[in-house]
């Protein structure tokens, strides 16, 4: 056995102590096969999310094609632990449990996962949500606001932006042009404050850029666009508002290649479908995904809403797949969702790969990019960030050899930080909160030409914002 | 031999297997040995030289095989210039390099390249070399008082080995010069710098300003205007520019300054993977041939296809060559 204390918090260390104990007397009482400790590794995390998708105890069994192999893993959230019922659950997770599950899928690439059908009803029915919630979704972030709107950090962007702007111009390099873009608007307080900072800087100095800003308003919802045009309505003749899919946005927009000169992204990449990998002794697996709710609470919701336990998963399908109104009364199928989710887990697996050439990397990303992030490290967990890897590596292109992306999101910077602690995903109110692996983001910026800086989001004590920023290489 | 009206031609490099790529930067990390690298490289120059054959390409280089980038080749071979071997992981990352006194006269040995290149084709052959004012942007200069006698200095050594390659059969040689296009104030002294590095040089002389594509994309922007009329002072005979992602507007500077350069017009768009069809090549060159004479126009990719995967780079080769045969028909009616 193998014992890795990924994170522990103070006051903690005899909880930590007493998972070896008792893992030890179990098998001296014969409840644990001795022959599963030779190649049990357990991990001790502690996720900082209050609602996630972990149970307290989880197992991940390792397996190739059909094949189970012998690693098998038990990950521990001290959090969630107790020492009351640490024995039992420890042998209760060592058996075959799945009797008292209800899957909703088999098990696939996390990035495949319903818990992103999930999360984009959340983004689509926000205005109900927050209606039945009695919240707004910023106050449901760990700050209780959006760092997104940080009044200070929009001005300084705008002014950073003019001064790009202002140096191209003294080297005769300005476009008549100047293209600017803004993916995932959301309520467009951010593009409405950069675009009033951003005149007001220009008309100080009376440099006549303003006029030449052509703006790109971008997000894949239109009811959101819609409110964007109104709000951004004293600079409209400026904006052009686009129904954009985040992860590629060459896609629309190959006519502007090369032509961006700002591009800016806030809390769009943490919440795009992702993948993880899991170094084991120098081996790559990636990590598989199944959701599921225990029976019992099954039961519960089934009871409660008057759908008949055989009706179950249907019902779940079908509300994913129409939203909340497939229930007769919206607001019943709103408390439907929300009871769902509050109890859906995701179960794990480990499914080795052999070789990096043949595995399912997502677009953007090559086995160079993964062998150069992991380097050495023979134990590693780590997000592939799939969705934000394609949608940074579908958004470079479009950048003037002067023009920079800028993105302002959670992420993790060193590869060493996926060692100190758990990352996501959480559960963020009806969304997924994940970190996004900036590390990788920055590797595969310099195999494009790229570097990849982040600063820390220094406008707010305690945020646990970055921002990403990129410089063109050396040419 | 004789080439047809409109001679297609590559800018220099081919696309740069990934497995090569990994193979150079196992060199640099000691993990592979110098003989085993120049097999390796022998063995990617004949599948580049096949490559090109089998697209009809009219006049082939090495596909720059051998080359980390467009600077540490020649860096490497410049004599007295010093390199730090361990300023680099990664293979097509720069060396930091550094001249500290005058640069003696020396071969920098790139004949035996040519005649391993003349020796595995029958094709009509070019050999391209990196400019001197690219050069002294990358290699430090801790010596020459200025930037400009330090470039002249490397046109003087550099100038003997042309004549060195002209005397090993060289016909075609191909000037880079990229960097003209982020420094366009510097135009004056970088033709001089031209001037001097091909004096007595009997040979078709190129020289290819682009706006860079290094990591497969535009390093400055801008349009060719600021080439003009200096460049026309340049003892060259064909100016190789690209068009084919930027559009042929710049085309127009031809019909403006009349002069009586060859141009190598891009119309291979090198920095997208999607395959252009011949008629798309054809239509470019059409165009081409609104603002210059056909005797004047030879048909090339924008710049080196170092960045494409060899499916695409090959497939825009045997566009370019078959866009080129429909124009060439037309043309002789």
């Amino acid at each position: 056995m193998i014992l890795h204390v990924n994170h522990v918090r103070p006051g903690h260390a005899k909880l930590a102590g007493d998972v070896v104990a008792t893992l030890l007397s179990l098998l001296e009482d014969g409840r644990v096969q001795s022959g599963i400790l030779q190649n049990l590794d357990v991990h001790l995390d502690w996720i900082q999310y209050k609602t996630n998708f972990r149970e307290p105890i989880i197992v991940r069994k390792a397996v190739r094609n059909d094949e189970v192999l012998p690693m098998i893993e038990i990950a521990i959230d001290l959090r969630q632990i107790g020492e009351t019922n640490l024995r039992e659950s420890l042998a209760e997770v060592l058996k075959t449990v799945d009797g008292d599950r209800v899957a909703l899928e088999p098990f696939g690439p996390m990035r495949n996962s319903v818990v992103w059908s999930f999360n984009k009803l959340y983004w689509q029915y926000l205005p109900d949500w927050e209606r039945v919630s009695g919240k707004g979704y910023e106050k449901a972030l760990p700050g209780g606001t959006s760092d997104g709107h940080n009044p200070v950090a929009i001005k300084d962007s705008a002014n950073k932006f003019w001064t790009l702007l202002k140096d191209m111009d003294s080297k005769g390099q300005l476009p008549p042009e100047i293209f600017v873009m803004e993916i995932g608007v959301g309520t467009a307080e951010r593009a409405l404050r950069w675009m009033n900072d951003f005149k007001e800087q220009d008309r100080e100095h009376g440099t006549q850029y303003y006029p030449r800003i052509r703006f790109l308003v971008a997000d894949y919802s239109i009811a959101t666009l819609n409110r964007a045009t109104e709000r951004l309505g004293p600079h409209g003749e400026l904006c052009s508002f686009l129904a954009l899919d985040a992860l590629n946005p060459f896609k629309s927009l190959s006519f502007l290649r090369y032509k961006m000169l700002y591009i800016h992204l806030t809390n769009v990449y943490d919440n795009l479908p992702t993948d993880e990998i899991a170094v084991r002794d120098g081996k790559y697996y990636f990590v598989q995904v199944r959701s599921y709710l225990h029976q019992s609470e099954v039961q519960k919701i089934c009871e409660k809403f008057g759908v008949p336990p055989s009706d179950f998963n249907r019902t779940v399908t079908r509300l994913l797949e129409v939203g909340p109104v497939h229930f007769s009364e919206v607001d019943q199928g709103m408390a439907f969702w929300q009871a769902v989710w509050a109890a859906l887990h995701l179960e794990e697996r480990l499914v080795a790969v052999d070789s990096l050439m043949e595995a399912p990397l997502p677009p953007g990303m090559r086995p160079s990019h993964v062998e150069e992030f992991v380097g050495d490290a023979a134990d590693l967990r780590f997000h592939l960030s799939s969705g934000a890897v394609e949608s940074f590596s579908n958004t470079i292109p479009l950048l003037h050899p002067r023009g920079f992306l800028e993105v302002q999101d959670i992420f993790v910077a060193k590869v060493s930080d996926y060692l100190q602690g758990f990352r996501g995903p959480g559960k963020l109110d009806g969304s997924i909160l994940n970190w996004v692996n900036g590390a990788m983001l920055a590797e595969i910026g310099r195999q494009a030409g790229y570097d990849v800086h982040f600063a820390p989001f220094r406008y707010r004590e305690k945020s646990n914002t970055s921002i990403l920023y990129t410089t063109q290489r050396e040419q | 031999m004789n080439l047809p009206i409109l001679p297609t031609s590559v800018v220099g490099s081919y696309s740069m297997p990934s497995w090569l790529e990994r193979l150079k930067t196992e060199y640099i990390m000691r993990k592979i040995s110098r003989h085993d690298l120049d097999e390796i490289h022998d063995t990617a120059v004949k599948a580049a030289i096949k490559d090109q054959e089998m697209a009809d390409v009219d006049i082939i280089t090495d596909g720059e095989m051998r080359r980390d980038n467009l600077i540490d080749y020649f860096a490497e071979r410049l004599p007295g210039t010093q390199i730090d071997h361990t300023s680099k992981k990664f293979y097509y990352d720069f060396y930091e390099s550094v001249v500290t006194g005058k640069i003696p006269t020396a071969s920098l040995g790139l004949v035996d390249d040519f005649k391993f290149l003349r020796a595995n084709t029958s094709r009509e052959t070019k050999f391209c070399i990196t400019g001197p004012h690219s050069l002294v942007k990358r290699i430090r200069n801790e010596y020459y008082k200025t930037e400009e006698d330090f470039a002249l200095d490397i046109a003087r050594v550099m100038n003997m080995e042309l004549k060195e390659l002209v005397r090993a059969g060289a016909r075609h040689i191909q000037i880079d010069e990229p960097y003209y296009s982020g420094f366009p104030q510097d135009l004056p002294f970088g033709v001089r710098l031209l001037n001097t590095l091909v004096d007595g040089v009997d040979a078709h002389i190129g020289v290819h300003i682009c706006y860079g594509n290094r990591y497969g994309r535009p390093s400055w922007a801008g349009n060719y205007q600021y080439l003009f009329p200096a460049i026309l002072e340049a003892h060259v005979q064909q100016l190789t520019l690209e068009f084919a992602w930027r559009g042929g507007e710049d085309l127009e500077l031809f019909k403006e300054f009349p002069g009586k350069l060859e141009v190598g017009v891009g119309v291979i768009d090198v920095k997208s993977d999607s395959v252009e069809s011949p008629e798309i090549v054809a239509e470019r060159i059409r165009h081409a041939l609104k603002f210059l004479p056909p005797e004047r126009t030879a048909v090339l990719p924008d710049c080196g296809l170092l960045r494409l995967r060899q499916p695409v780079a090959l497939g825009k080769l045997k566009a370019m060559v078959q866009g080129a045969k429909i124009v060439r028909k037309e043309l002789q009616g």
